[in-house]
């Protein structure tokens, strides 16, 4: 194992070591907000991922976080006392019953035409498994037709843009089972077993922390695979490494849809923490800020993008709080982003690699400094 | 007789009225070394597209052995065992040299099959081998981006070797090379000769001398002539379309 490798695992273990004792020193109101900010995290290292090593850059990453977001809401939604208050003992979301035709009946299966489609969401894991099922699957089937068409670079981001747009566009004007604007709000608790997650105690925090060190976890291990290794080499020249055998598509779609489910994931955990999922969740900027958060703390590092998001939502959150900045801290965080791309185009994760390998390179070079003179020591001495 | 390893019968492609190969016709024998010369425009690159699936034939067919490979993905003729060097040096910069090298030791092609970790031992002495070989055992652990424009040439031969198809095309391997360079690069490839089947593109006379077994002389797609070096070089059709009065090198 090299030195580089080594402070490599040093580095995560010391992350997860942070994040895991971050509930010692914070109050319960901090926690819930860090761990939406763990939840941005995980979505770095989404972005980092297609980004940064298959070199898709993906503007709309948020049609895959809203897509998981929209699932489990479906589900805890029906989980909600609000959901039983209506004289039913069956649950059916309030929204509905508002929106309800006169003489409609006040079923899940019928009270709209399109509200069955609700149905299988009673049962929370379903919710969870299309979590995760929808987004990977909406990326396989995009990645199959843009990828076989061999469209890459910008075309991929333009493709993808649209569709983020196209799907937020859907979810509004499908008003009757999505509530449109207001989105789904009053959502019930995440429940493991009889355990309830609420968003404000300290269970939830160790919850969205651990699936963010597995997540960060399986992401590099996964590049480290050889199936990375020729995603990486396929990012650098598609058609070298055609021309070496390897289905480029294939391992484009498989790595999109990685991607996009890792996306979905962080979406269900945002729902968890924060109660609510809605159309915002599928706005552009959105989108272009979960890039920004990758391309500040480096996106062709796993950790690095993870990190950034983290760190810039604590940035903004601090500074949008603090009195006198409450009106610039936009100009602020602006001004990081087009300092460090001007800069430091690899991020902050770049930077810290080409100091960890100037100080590795001294350490080596020093003892065998020390070696010659040594050697030169002793032919004097002759 | 050797068994034909490649074998190009009445290929050709019409690019809309234009026929830039046109029913071109040639076997290549296991193990030989075949030179494809040409004036610009005859058909060399585009004939060497047609064989590896980058452009697809509007006529003809080839086989590889006894496969029939005519218009199949790229992909799928490069795993049925057909490599390329590409005109434009391409690697993968921003990989080092020797993961370069693994990336073309995967012999499984499937992302789920490459879900695993490290590589074989016999992987490993195969990439030291061909470091060894193209002389970047040094530079093992630089970024590809790093190495000057010959380096560059050799790591794209040395994903070939590493590939290791039966069939080998190479497109100028030494344009744009000092004539040390050159030298170099015709040693490598004469040691490849036997252990697979090459077809070279190439304008350096000095280094078709070096390599050369038979030459194939293309002209405005067709095959003009073929045979050895003194056979090509005193065929006076070649002297008129090709060569001028002054003969190879």
């Amino acid at each position: 194992m090299s030195d580089k490798r080594r402070f490599e695992i040093a580095i995560y273990l010391a992350f997860f070591a942070f994040i895991m004792c971050a509930p010692l020193v914070l109050e319960p109101f901090w926690l819930n907000r860090i761990a939406k900010y763990l939840v941005f995290g995980m979505l770095g290292i989404a972005v980092a991922l297609s980004w940064g090593y298959a070199g898709i850059l993906n503007l709309g990453q948020g049609l895959f976080f809203g897509a998981g977001a929209y699932m489990l809401a479906m589900s805890l939604k029906l989980a909600s006392p609000t959901s039983l208050q209506q004289g039913s003992d069956r649950p059916v979301p309030d929204f509905m019953l508002w929106n309800a035709e006169p003489g409609s009946p006040t079923e899940l299966c019928c009270i709209n035409k399109a509200s069955f489609l609700w149905l299988p969401f009673q049962h929370q894991w379903f919710g969870v498994f299309m979590g995760l099922v929808l987004p990977a699957g909406i990326a396989t089937i995009i990645g199959i037709i843009v990828f076989r068409k061999r469209i890459s670079g910008v075309f991929v981001s333009i493709i993808t843009l649209a569709l983020v747009l196209l799907v937020r566009l859907v979810v509004i004007d499908a008003q009757p089972i999505t509530n449109g604007f207001n989105g789904l709000t009053d959502l019930g608790w995440f429940k493991v077993g009889e355990f309830e997650f609420d968003p404000y105690i300290v269970p939830t925090y160790y919850f969205v922390a651990v699936a963010l060190c597995l997540v960060l976890a399986g992401a590099r291990l996964l590049i480290e695979t050889r199936a990375g290794l020729i995603l990486q080499a396929i990012r650098d020249d598609q058609n070298r490494a055609r021309y070496l055998g390897f289905d480029v598509p294939l391992y484009q779609t498989f790595f999109f849809a990685v991607s996009a489910g890792i996306a979905g994931l962080a979406g269900m955990f945002y729902v968890v923490v924060s109660e609510f999922a809605s159309p915002t969740f599928m706005d552009l900027t959105f989108s272009i800020t979960m890039v920004v958060w990758a391309a500040v703390g480096g996106r062709s590092s796993i950790l690095g993008a993870c990190i950034g998001a983290i760190v810039i939502n604590m940035i903004s959150a601090t500074v949008s709080e603090t009195e006198g900045f409450a009106e610039a801290w936009k100009v602020i965080i602006g001004l990081i982003f087009v300092l460090v791309v001007l800069y430091l185009p690899r991020g902050f994760a770049g930077l810290a690699h080409d100091l960890l390998d100037r100080f590795l390179a001294r350490g080596k070079a020093a003892p065998s400094q020390h070696a010659i003179e040594a050697s030169d020591a002793s032919q004097l001495a002759e | 007789m050797a068994q034909v390893a490649l074998t190009i019968d009445g290929l050709g492609v019409d690019f809309g009225g234009f026929k830039a190969v046109n029913g071109v016709s040639l076997t290549v024998e296991d193990g030989e070394l075949r030179v494809l010369l040409g004036a610009n425009g005859a058909g060399k690159t585009t004939l060497m597209d047609l064989v590896s699936g980058k452009t697809k034939s509007t006529e003809g067919r080839v086989f590889l052995h006894d496969a029939d490979i005519t218009n199949w993905e790229e992909h799928k003729i490069a795993r049925a065992g057909v490599g390329r060097k590409f005109q434009i040096p391409s690697i993968f910069k921003d990989l080092t040299v020797r993961r370069n090298l693994e990336v073309a030791s995967c012999r499984n092609p499937g992302v789920l099959a490459n879900l695993r970790f490290g590589f074989s031992k016999q992987a490993k002495q195969d990439v030291d081998h061909v470091l060894d070989l193209i002389g970047l055992t040094e530079e093992a652990n630089r970024l590809a981006a790093y190495l000057s424009h010959g380096q560059t040439q050799w790591l794209e031969l040395g994903l070939l070797i590493t590939q290791n198809p039966k069939v080998i095309l190479l497109d100028e391997p030494t344009a744009g090379m000092t004539q040390a360079e050159t030298r170099k690069t015709s040693e490598i490839v004469n040691s490849l000769k036997g252990k697979h089947t090459l077809i070279v593109v190439e304008h350096d006379m000095a280094f078709v001398r070096e390599i050369a077994e038979r030459i194939t002389v293309l002209h405005l797609g067709s095959v003009l002539a073929e045979g050895n070096v003194e056979q090509i070089e005193t065929d006076p059709r070649v002297r008129a379309a090709y060569l001028g009065s002054k003969g190879i090198g």
